[in-house]
Order: structure tokens, then sequence, then C-alpha cells
């Protein structure tokens, strides 16, 4: 037994996650152990991104932000890593989030459903004027949580595949060579790796409360 | 000689068509005033020379009413409108005019329809026949196909009769049974229940099913205006002034809604100091000459340059195709007809004292085949000119201003496409893209004739090499506030209507008219309202930004431009009233998927037609069908009534009750 959880602790590691031994006592009483050893792993993997990782992963200096990592007054530093974080919130800030909020609205309405007649919009003269690029393209500002509790917000510089709207909350990044400027972590393709996951109950609550976190934040605006 | 009866759909048709065949004799009709009997010889090729009457009709001659004990408002639950009979009868005051069709039909040989050729046209045509047939069974009936009122082609069209063709009569004849039956019960029902909530004790509140969804879409985009919320957004400005020309690129990102992310960006690329060219391309482009122009098209550009509204530009463009200055306003086809004979139109044009120019140049050296479309209904050519008018002739401003853009557009297409060249510099700074973007007008083409299209040379841009760096003059971050999209204008509703399948090219004018008239809603000049947002602002917009896509994640908000200044364009705006608001809201409330606000159900009806037309449905059944699919709404709507006064009363405080 032991030894298997030495060939699943090492398999984890290998995708930078290094959970607690606390977790592993409870992960393994649950499986068989005529099961294949790779199939173990997978499972050992796929429950692990579903855990909230400031209960599951050991805390250790190299995988978790410096204490400094807020300093607003440096200007750059890097962040060497590995590092494994779980997304809190994903905002798209190259939409106005009113525009987000009738996007929801439409949705509501079943207007976007396939198979579903649409009403065809057509775009406004001064749409047409103004020649608006398509929505939804980001960038995307996330909120990333790491095994200490530690928040800290990243902004997506370049399109990364798996980050969007469309994201789980509770989603597992791994960091890597991450510039942090002012505090804040400025995330490229190559320095982030999605390994996926999901926290099922705060997905759901972050879901719900959208449509009303972006009406609020669209109304900031307007007793300015 | 036989005598060959020929009945057109309006007076002036008769009249013009009659005079182009022969010198004919007018001859009065027995009580009606405005009808008149044209009276010639002429050798036709299928009956041999004949004594010809040309007469007319005035539209529709017969109409379509519920039996007397359904007509009274009280006598019937409005649901029995679903399938109370219907009698169909001859107008009481065209009562002369069929009459007139009878006694000439009494010694005819054949009966000769010269109504317009489209759906409407071949139905009234059906109602022709069938009063001629009945005092005179053995008549051999044709119709004419002509699209203009140009001599040889009005002759053409006499030397090539064809047969009236029964399924579009079919699919209109639908029409006006489904009309009838939903305008008259949801009218009824709507009227009765909501009529007191209104201060307006006698008013009816109508219905008619390509009225309501317009009125929703005038009423969607008015709560977009209304409730929109403005938000801050953020950008980057990089100047540079090269070859003492002062380039601004604008950041790829357009601008973002987070105050931080830009901050952070924009100290980044103050750190990096340099810029460097990463791209330079310069390529010739051009702006496309327009399509042949369709009556959508017309009515569009009407409100938009013209100063008239699509019902205006209709009746206008009909009075000079019944004059003979341009071929029939009424057509979806945006192509034409690879032998028609367009050098010859065009040449008619060369005595133009503003355009003859142009046209000349193009019967020498510069004609070029149209550009087609992707529509084509078989019934007409898009809208051309037929013949040349000294516009001092025409009878008025309106008629000139449409005469000259019907001739314009026409020139345009046989014209060549405007040419020119396009620089694209990009420049990495601080890790961030920038852009700038430049045309030169080479050739204008097109453009010379068509002042309705706009394209224009910016500055001339210095040359920037790849790998050169240099540190910018100037580098800003900037903020702006995303404005309200406008209320709906009218070339919007009918590219909505159109997009989404209410009412007909022919008909679309009719129901913006409709509602007006009902006083749904309301029109202003565009402009008359809201602040134009922030002014400072500007980003680059695409030179064809006319063609790109339509979906629908394009939230004018968005763009942060001010908007266009608009003030003065005569455009008019349409914003809804009270009550407008209310029935759609009411509906709105009862169900979304068959809400007679939406265009859904109008949309399959309207498909239904076609599909009479095509042969693959019939008459009977697509009226059966549809019944039933608003009889469930109707249905509906009488349970929940109560949804629909709650609706009423929200928005008219005075209601009563």
């Amino acid at each position: 037994m032991a030894n298997l959880a030495q060939e699943i602790a090492s398999y984890l590691s290998t995708k930078s996650l290094s959970p607690t031994p606390a977790w592993l006592s409870t992960f393994l009483p649950t499986i068989r152990t005529n099961t294949p050893l790779p199939a173990l792993q997978k499972t050992a993997l796929f429950r692990l991104l579903a855990t909230d990782i400031t209960q599951s992963l050991a805390r250790s200096p190299t995988s978790c932000f410096p204490a400094t990592v807020h300093d607003a007054t440096v200007r750059e530093r890097n962040l060497t890593g590995p590092l494994a974080v779980q997304v809190l919130d994903v905002e798209d800030i190259g939409r106005s989030c009113w525009s987000q909020v009738e996007a929801i609205e439409a949705a509501e309405r079943g207007e976007t459903t396939k198979g579903r007649e649409i009403i065809r919009s057509v775009p406004s003269e001064q749409e047409t004027a103004e020649g608006v690029q398509a929505a939804g393209a980001g960038p995307h500002k996330v909120l990333l949580q790491d095994a200490q509790g530690v928040c800290v917000y990243g902004i997506e510089m370049h399109a990364i595949e798996g980050v969007g709207m469309g994201m789980s909350i509770g989603s597992k990044l791994v960091l890597r060579d991450v510039v942090v400027a002012r505090g804040v972590l400025l995330l490229n393709p190559g320095c982030v790796t999605v390994l996926g996951g999901k926290i099922e109950g705060v997905h759901k609550a972050w879901k719900e409360g959208l449509k009303e976190r972006l009406l609020a934040k669209a109304r900031i605006g307007e007793e300015e | 000689m036989g005598k060959i009866l020929c009945v057109a759909e309006k007076p002036s048709i008769a009249k013009a068509v009659a005079n182009h065949l022969a010198r004919a004799q007018a001859r009065n009709v027995n009580g009606v005033t405005y009808v008149k009997n044209y009276v010639f010889d002429y050798n036709f090729t299928r009956w041999g020379a004949s004594n010809v009457v040309f007469t007319s009709v005035v539209g529709h001659i017969k109409h379509q009413e519920f039996a007397p004990r359904y007509s009274s408002w009280n006598s019937c639950d409005p649901l029995d409108l679903f399938d109370a009979p219907i009698i169909n009868s001859v107008v009481e005051d065209k009562k002369a005019i069929a009459r007139n069709i009878e006694e000439q039909a009494r010694g005819a040989q054949a009966l000769f329809i010269w109504t317009d050729c489209d759906r409407e046209g071949e139905h009234i045509g059906t109602e022709i026949r069938d009063i001629a047939l009945r005092v005179n069974p053995r008549l051999d009936v044709k119709r004419a196909r002509f699209s203009n009122i140009e001599r040889a082609h009005v002759i053409n069209a006499a030397t090539n009769p064809i047969s009236l063709d029964e399924k579009q009569a079919n699919a209109v004849a639908a029409r006006i049974e489904l009309d009838l039956r939903l305008g008259a019960a949801f009218t009824r029902l709507q009227t009765l229940a909501l009529q007191s909530l209104i201060s307006q004790e006698n008013k009816v509140i109508s219905y008619g099913s390509c009225q309501f969804p317009t009125l929703g879409f005038v009423v969607e985009r008015y709560f977009r205006v209304k409730n929109f919320v403005p938000e801050t957004f953020w950008l980057l400005k990089l100047m540079h002034e090269k070859d003492d020309i002062k380039v601004n690129f604008n950041w790829r990102r357009g601008h973002l809604f987070d105050r931080m992310a830009v901050t952070i960006i924009f100290e980044r690329c103050l750190a990096a100091k340099m810029a460097r060219v990463t791209s330079m391309q310069t390529k010739p482009t051009s702006k496309w000459k327009p399509l042949p122009l369709t009556t959508v098209e017309l009515q569009k550009m009407g409100s938009r340059f013209l100063r008239m509204d699509s019902q205006r530009v209709m009746k206008v463009a009909e009075d000079l195709y019944t004059k003979g200055w341009i071929s029939y306003p009424r057509t979806e086809t945006d192509q034409f007809d690879k032998g028609m004979d367009l050098r010859s139109l065009v040449e008619k044009q060369q005595q133009d004292a503003d355009w003859g120019p142009f046209a000349r140049n193009l019967i020498n050296s510069q004609f070029r085949q149209p550009r087609s479309g992707r529509h084509n209904d078989q019934a007409h050519p898009p809208i051309h000119p037929v013949n040349f008018v000294v516009r001092d002739q025409l009878q008025n401003d309106e008629e000139r201003r449409v005469y000259e853009f019907v001739v314009r557009r026409f020139l345009a297409c046989c014209s060549e496409d405007a040419l020119g060249e396009s620089t694209n510099i990009e420049v990495e700074y601080g890790g961030e893209a920038f852009r700038a973007h430049g045309l030169i007008v080479i050739q204008r083409n097109y453009l010379d004739v068509y002042p309705y299209d706009k394209w224009e040379s910016s500055q001339q841009l210095p040359r920037f090499d790849v790998g050169e760096t240099f540190v910018p003059k100037e580098v800003q971050m900037t903020d702006g506030k995303t404005t309200a999209p406008g209320y709906l204008t009218e070339p919007e509703l009918i590219s909505l209507m159109d997009a989404n399948g209410i009412g007909t090219d022919a008909t679309m004018a009719e129901h913006i008219a409709k509602i007006k008239e009902r006083a749904y809603v309301m029109t202003r000049p565009k402009g008359g309202g809201r602040a134009g947002g922030n002014g400072e602002v500007r980003l680059t917009t695409g030179s064809r930004g006319g063609r790109s896509g339509t979906g629908r994640g394009r939230v004018a908000g968005d763009s942060g431009n001010a908007a266009p200044a608009a003030g003065n364009s005569g455009i008019q705006e349409f914003i809804p009233t009270t009550l407008g608001v209310a029935l759609i809201e009411g509906y709105d409330n009862v169900g979304f998927d068959t809400s007679l606000s939406k265009p859904f159900l109008r949309k399959e009806m309207e498909l239904q037609m076609r599909a009479i037309c095509a042969g693959t449905a019939t008459r009977s059944d697509v009226v059966h069908q549809n019944l039933e699919l608003y009889r469930a709404v109707f249905m509906r709507t009488a349970q929940q009534m109560n949804v629909l006064k709650t609706a009423i009363r929200k928005y008219i405080p005075q209601a009563n009750g």
C-alpha cells in the first residue's frame, strides 16, 4: 500500500501537484487495488482536480506564492514555480459588463439555444459605422488561489486555450516562470498549463451569481 | 376581326400600354370617372388583327367578409371567427368596374390580363378572369408578362402572352383569409378586453400578424436603449512623427474595461521605451460598386439619402414606373439577366447634364457588367431606369430625387469598382501591438456617379521599414464611456423585417405605416434625443465595415465611439408609445415562444406562402395549419388576459379599473 501511495504521488508530481498525506490516505481506501496502476493514477488526478487545493495540496515555499507577492511597489519580478493554483473567478475585460448581461438575458430567453428559432439581429447603423470588433475575445482577468489560500489576480496577456468565460470555477492551473507586475500575474500560453477540474459547489454559486455581479459592476460607473 | 379585352391593374397602366400599342381612343365607362376604356386595333401574334378594348380595374375588385351574423362585435365569441363562413363579393364601389368587365367580355374572343407581375397581380388577375368567364366561358384567357412600361418591352409582352399562375394567386388567397380571420379575432379579443383600460373609449386596438412583430422590433430596441448602462473603458494611444507626418497608432486591443490591467500594460510599454516596426504592408484594395437595386434596398436608401420614408419612396417609385421612366419597383432580384441590353439603357442617359458625361464614358470604354447578388424572384429585373427624362419634366422634387437615385445606382452598377491602395503598419511596443492604417484612393470610378457611398483618402503615411525602431513621440492612456445604441431607424427596421421574414418587399412599408397610424409608435428625426457620448475617442473603422459579419454579439455600447453625427441626415427614428410597449410586454409575458410580438409565427406563414407558389403546399393545408397554430395562441391569450391587463396598467397609469 505504501508503495502504491508512492506511485500515485510521483505520478501527480509530474503534473506539479503534491497532495497532502491526509488527502492520499483518504483517497487510497476508496480504490480497488487490483485496478491497473495507470488507471488508478488517472483516478487520483481526476479526484484531486475536483478538490479545493487549500485542503488537498501540500504547502511548500516553492509551490505557493511568496508572502510579498502582492507588493505593488515591485514593478516586475519572476515566479519560477511550478506552482499549482485554482481559479476562483474569471472576467472578460474586453467586453463591457452590460453587453455581457444582455447576452446572458438573450440566452435566458432562449434566443441562443440551438434548434430553437432565433430572432436575427442586424448590426445597427452605429455598429456598422464603427466597425465594432467581434465580442467575446477577452482578454480575461482571473483570480487565482494557491494551496495556502492566497489569492492573486492574473491577466491573460495572450489568449490561453482553456481560459475563458466557459471555464469551470475551481479549475487548476500550473504556473511556471510567470512575470508578476505590481502584484498582478501576467499570463501567457507558455507559462500556464491548464489541468482542468472544477469545485462543484463553488462553480454553481459563481454561475448563478454571474449576472447579478456583472450588473452591479456595470452600475458602479453610474454613480461616478 | 375578333375582339380582345385587355385589363390592367390600374388606369394609368391601361393608358400607357394602350398608347404604346396603338393610337388609342379613350371612352368613358359608366359609373366610374377614373377608369377609361381605350379602343384601338392591333395585330396580335396569337389572335391576329383584332379590335381591342383596353380597360383596367383599380386594385382588388372583390373583398372577403364574415357572414352577416358574425359581423357585429357582440354577435359571437371572437374565437368563432377562426371557422366562421367567409363571403367573397364585389366591393360596393367597384361594382361599376366589374360591370364594365362583364359588358366588354360578352362579345370578346380573348381576355388578356395586364396586371402587375407579382403575387398580388396574379390574384387580381384571377378575380378579373372569374368575372369575365361567368358571362363568357369560351374566352381564351392569357396574361402579359412585363416589368416596365417602356414601348419595346410592352410590345414584346403583347407578342408573347403566358398563362395566369394559379399557385401565386392561391398564396394570396391564403394570406387574405388568414389576415382576415386572425386580424378580426385578435382585434376583437384585445379591444373588448382592454379598451376600458385605456383612456380613449372607442379606440380599436387593432392586431395584424405583421404589424405586431414589426412593433416588437421597435419595442425591443427601445428597451435596449432605455436599460443601457454606460461603462468606462481605458485604452492606450501611440503617436509618432516621421517625415513631418503625425501618425496615430491604435491599440490592437481596442480598449479594456479594467483600469488596473491597462495601467500595468501602460507602465510596461513606457518601460520598454522603444517601439519596433513588425510589419508594413501596402496592397491594392478596392471598394466594390453596389449591387443592382432591390425594393428593400431602395426603401433603406430612401430614408437615408432621399429624405423620404419607405412608404413615400415606394409611392414615388411606382409613379415613375407608371410613367415609363423606371422598371417595376417591387423586386427582390439583385442580378441582371445576362441577355439584357444594359448598354442601350446607359446610352439613353448620355443626354443628362449631370451624369451624361459619365454615361458617355461608360459607352465609350468603361462599361462593365454589373455584379450579381444572390436573389432572383424570377419575375422582375433589378430596379433600373428604362427611359431618359429631363428632370424638369418630372412632377416634383421627390420624383426627381428618386429618379436620380435609380439612374445613379444603375450607372454605378455598370461601372468599375473604386481602386485604392491601403497601407497597414504594425508596431510592437512593450509587448503590445499598435496599428496604423492608411488609404489612398487611386481611381474613384463608380464613386464619381454615386455620391451615396463615401470612400476617401486618409493622410499619406510615411515609409517605415520592418525592424525599424523608434521612441514614440507620444504615448497616452485615456478613457472613454460606452454609449447606448440609438432608437431603431427605418432602414434598420426594414433590415430586421427582411432578415426575419416579416412582410414581403412589397408590403413592408405598409406595415411600418400601419403601426404609426395605430399610434403604437411615434417617429422623430434622429439625433434629437441623447447626448453623443465621448467625443474624444476614435477607433479605426475598417473601410469595408459594411460587409463584415452580423453576429449577435456586436454591441454598440462596446465600441466607445461617439455616435456618428446623424442630426442632419433626415433619418427618422422609432419610439414606441406607452400602448405599444404595453401590448408587446403583455404578449411576451403570456409566452415567449409563440408571442405575437415575435417574428416566428409570421415567418413560418410567409415561408408557407412561398411553398404554395412553388407548388409544394396547398392553400387549404396552409390555411388550416396556421389557423391551428394561432388558435392555440388565441386560447392562451384569452385565458391569461389578466397578464395583458397588468401590462396596460403598468404603462398607462390613468388606466381605469
